[in-house]
């Protein structure tokens, strides 16, 4: 992280420094073009500026460069975006530049040509030669002055030519005259003012041309920005034996046409001179253009690499980023851009993108937590339920299955997820016969239902209660099934056999009661009679009797077996005259002489019925019974049994009503009458009510028990008249019990 | 490792980057070294009189053709000879002791035809009709004071050093910048070293 800070701080320090070269070595180039004398002084550091600043330019380039080939090569996201702008940028750069550079090229040299004309050029020429000409005039007429002044000093003695050249000085105009010999020695001076004797030496060329006979004179600028002339002659000889001297002068030209010759010297040699700059100044020019559009151009380049980078960085943190959620990681958040643009609302979006990402997996990691700790302990609660639950999909195809299921169905379910109830059938008869009573239903596009399954299996046959219900699916197909079943076989028999039971019970009950009557009769009849008759008749009597009492205890014991062991048979439904039959039945009552008044009120329009007789007779004769014995030795009892008809929503039910006036039920046992072994009597057994209750039901009839007005009790029995309206009775309590049980 | 890898490539990519303005630079030298005509000091030495140096040298300046022709077209060339006086130092670099820079200003005027030499230091000027005349004039350096003798302290080596040079700065701006990188203009002698014993 902090090599990465370092890093960037010296990259911004580069790029401000090359900046702030670049813009000081252009204001620097602007200065020295208009201002040649600074040039000078400025031109190192221009050149040092800008090949420090090409220099930095070309290593950050190169840096940056490396840079973006190494992730070009290595695939990094966004490398190829950034190669691509980079391209465009610096394509979009250099043709513009390529573009003035040329015009510029051409407009510098064509501008600098303008300067130069060749009538300038003539004209400066011929005020040249003009000027020399002039000039020239001026020399012979001092080189004349100077000749008649030597002529004038021949043959005096170097002694007195002292006097006589400042006379001629004078006479002549000029600013010094001087006798040398030929050695270049001064043998007399005279000088309008005194000078350095240096400058009335006469030079090697003068001595030279003097040498050989020939009159001297040339001019030349003087340190005064003036001109002189200067002219050397031979003194001529008057004999061999003389010396030869030579008369030097040194003569002003003349104030205005020395200005005037100067200008016209300055203008010519700058115009020469810039003639000759013509072409090192378009090099320069070019030059200087040249640094600059590099300068120029590597600052481009480097602002292209630096924009590319600063653009394409976001979007190679959304690739990142995107790549990272791809991976699941969505706590990847990129750094909030600072620009307000639209890639800081993309890198806005993502983040908060991410951070809901993150947000919803945690939701649903913990809701899934949540369902896997309820499945978990579904699991367990299916795994304990001696229920057998299978959950199947619209194909039959097994999802799940608990222990209790294979267990019931004879083969092992939970190992055999995803494959079809069809499949795992195969070899198992349980299964396929269950799988057959299933289809049933679903062929039929059943898809709730409730139904008991009889299996048939070699260890005898099974009975299945079993439910199915839809799972919620898509349109109206379900998605799946949930079967749930239970093997009701173990309780049925339970059932069966507590039934039986109570049947045995009841017959018992029922023929136990007749037989100590009987018992105690027969053992009467021989007390009574035994004496009275003779020895054969009594013998007769006593083989008899106690063969009854024999009979009956054998009876009795019988019974008791019976009661233990029998099986009660089915409803022996017959049509019986109902009127008939309680008639009967209350004729045995009668014949006891009890004292009772027995009333019988009976419905003529009452047919015959379908009910079984002898179960009728035993709920008959236990109602009167129990009325009986409830008036005990009442001498006002009285019992009255009614029949009546009815014919309700075309189910037809015979009434019997049974009715006493005795003390009636008590208050608080009202509700419970029918249930075994609840009795207000001291000697009763508890089971008569309860019995009747059994009997009614079994008959798909009912029964109701309370208080007659005028004091006493009564029971009312509705009965089926025939099949159907049992069945119907039957559905009906079906009904009213799972209404009950829900 | 990625940072090693990108700090490797870096440093080869610098390298070779170097190596190669290496390569340009010594290629120009060599190619300059070729054919360039250079100021020579043939003899210089001083002479004490008086208590006082004066110098005596003889200077060869020979032209290149853009000088020559910069000076035919009116152009002032600037010449200096530069004179130093050091104390030598056996550890140390060698101290200074006295610096002197003649210059002279050598220039063609077309009117009157003739080569005019002017000593800026002085501010004499001379012409001459020749530029044969004129440069063998700039070369001659006679009696030129250059030092007291009570600033050397007897019993230490003091050196004499001349360098003679066309001076580039004081040329028109257009020929400076190309002054820069053409070697015609680039005219200079090497240091000639005297020993001076106080």
């Amino acid at each position: 992280m902090a090599s990465s800070a370092i890093k960037r701080i010296a990259f911004q320090v580069l790029l401000t420094v090359g900046a702030v070269l670049w813009i000081a070595a252009l204001l620097l180039l602007a200065e020295s073009t208009q201002n040649s004398e600074r040039f000078g002084e400025l031109h190192n550091l221009i050149l040092l500026i800008n090949a420090v600043g090409v220099m930095v330019l070309l290593v950050v380039i190169g840096v940056a460069l490396s840079r973006l080939i190494r992730d070009y090569r290595k695939h990094i996201p966004g490398s190829r975006l950034r190669a691509r702008m980079l391209l465009s940028f610096v394509i979009l750069v250099v043709l513009p530049l390529l573009v003035v550079y040329y015009f510029a090229v051409q407009f510098l040299n064509s501008g600098i040509d303008s300067w130069f004309t060749v009538e300038v050029e003539e004209g400066l020429e011929d005020a040249l030669s003009l000027t020399q000409m002039v000039l020239d005039i001026q020399k012979r007429d001092y080189l004349a002055r100077t000749e008649e002044a030597a002529a004038s000093l021949v043959g005096w003695p170097d002694l007195g030519m002292v006097n006589a050249v400042g006379r001629l000085r004078r006479s002549i105009g000029a600013r010094s005259l001087t006798v040398v010999d030929r050695g270049g020695r001064i043998i007399a001076t005279s000088q309008d003012q005194p000078r350095d004797i240096q400058a009335l030496l006469p030079g090697e060329e003068l001595l030279q041309q003097i040498g050989q006979g020939r009159p001297y004179v040339r001019m030349e600028p003087t340190r005064e920005d003036g001109y002189r002339v200067i002219t050397a002659v031979d003194i001529p000889q008057q004999s061999a034996l003389t010396q030869q001297r030579a008369l030097l002068g040194q003569f002003p030209v003349v104030a205005r046409l020395g200005r005037l010759a100067d200008k016209v010297d300055q203008t010519y040699n700058e115009y020469q001179g810039k003639m000759f700059l013509r072409e090192p100044l378009k090099q320069s020019f070019t030059l200087t253009l040249t640094l600059v559009l590099l300068l120029s151009f590597l600052g481009a380049v480097y602002g292209a690499i630096f924009f590319a980078d600063r653009l394409v960085l976001p979007i190679q943190q959304l690739v990142a980023g995107t790549r990272a959620v791809a991976k699941g990681d969505f706590d990847t958040q990129l750094p909030p851009g600072s620009s307000r643009d639209e890639i800081g609302f993309l890198i806005n979006s993502f983040n908060d993108m991410t951070r809901r990402l993150g947000k919803a997996r945690e939701t649903a990691a913990r809701s899934q937590q949540l369902v896997e700790s309820q499945r978990a302990n579904l699991a367990i609660i299916l795994a304990r339920l001696s229920t057998g639950v299978i959950s199947l999909d619209e194909q039959l195809r097994i999802r799940t299955a608990n222990e209790a299921a294979g267990a019931i169905l004879g083969t092992q379910l939970g190992s055999r997820v995803g494959e079809t109830l069809e499949e795992v059938s195969i070899g198992q008869p349980l299964l396929v016969q269950f799988l057959d009573s299933a289809r049933s239903h679903f062929d039929k596009n059943e898809f709730e239902w409730r139904e008991q399954f009889v299996l048939r299996g070699e260890l005898g046959s099974r009975v299945l209660m079993c439910a199915c219900t839809p799972l919620p699916g898509g349109s109206d197909q379900p998605g799946g099934f949930v079967l749930v079943f239970d093997d009701i076989t173990a309780l049925l028999q339970a059932q069966r056999d507590a039934a039986w039971g109570e049947v045995a019970r009841r017959l018992a009950h029922e023929i136990k009661n007749p037989l100590t009557p009987i018992q105690l009769s027969a053992e009467r009849l021989r007390r009574r009679y035994l004496g009275t008759m003779n020895a054969e008749d009594s013998q007769f009597l006593e083989r008899a009797t106690h063969t009854i009492v024999q009979q009956v205890e054998a009876m009795k014991d019988m019974v008791n077996a019976f009661s233990e062991y029998a099986r009660a048979p089915n409803l022996e439904i017959s049509t019986v005259d109902l009127n008939k039959l309680i008639g009967e039945v209350l004729e045995l009552y009668r014949a006891r002489e009890t004292g009772v008044e027995i009333k019988q009120n009976l419905d003529p329009e009452l047919g015959e019925i379908q009910v079984d007789a002898g179960r009728l007779r035993q709920i008959l004769h236990n109602l009167i019974r129990n009325a009986f014995e409830a008036l005990g030795d009442d001498q006002n009892g009285k019992v009255e049994v009614f029949s009546r008809f009815h014919d309700q929503d075309d189910c037809p039910l015979a009434e019997i009503i049974v009715r006493d006036n005795g003390p009636g039920f008590q208050m608080d046992l009202v509700s419970r009458v029918f249930d075994p072994y609840v009795t207000s009597k001291p000697k009763g057994t508890g089971l008569g009510l309860a019995i009747v209750k059994k009997l009614v039901e079994e008959h798909g009839g009912k029964i109701e028990a309370g208080n007659y007005k005028e004091g006493g009790a009564e029971v009312r029995v509705l009965l089926p008249v025939n099949e159907t309206a049992r069945q119907a009775m039957m559905e009906q309590r079906r009904v009213e019990v799972r209404r009950e049980s829900a | 490792m990625g940072m090693n890898g990108t700090a490797s490539s870096n440093r080869v990519w610098l390298a070779s980057l170097a190596l190669v303005c290496c390569g340009v630079l010594t290629a120009g030298v060599a190619d300059a070294a070729k054919d360039r005509p250079r100021f020579e000091i043939r003899s210089a030495y001083a002479e004490l009189e008086n208590a006082v140096y004066f110098l005596h040298a003889r200077i060869d300046y020979p032209l290149s053709k853009q000088a020559l022709k910069a000076l035919q077209s009116g152009v002032e060339l600037n010449f200096q000879l530069r004179i130093e006086v050091n104390r030598v130092r056996r550890y140390l670099p060698d101290a200074n002791v006295a610096t002197l820079l003649q210059r002279y200003q050598l220039r063609f005027n077309a009117l009157v035809n003739r080569y005019v030499v002017r000593n800026l230091n002085s501010g004499g000027q001379q012409s001459f009709a020749t530029l044969d005349a004129a440069l063998s004039f700039l070369g001659r350096v006679s009696n030129l004071p250059i030092l007291d003798k009570a600033l050397l302290q007897p019993g230490k080596k003091y050196i004499l050093k001349l360098q003679a040079e066309l001076d580039v700065r004081r040329l028109p701006a257009p020929i400076q910048l190309l002054a820069f990188w053409l070697d015609d203009w680039r005219l200079t002698s090497a240091w000639y070293t005297w020993p001076l014993q106080p």
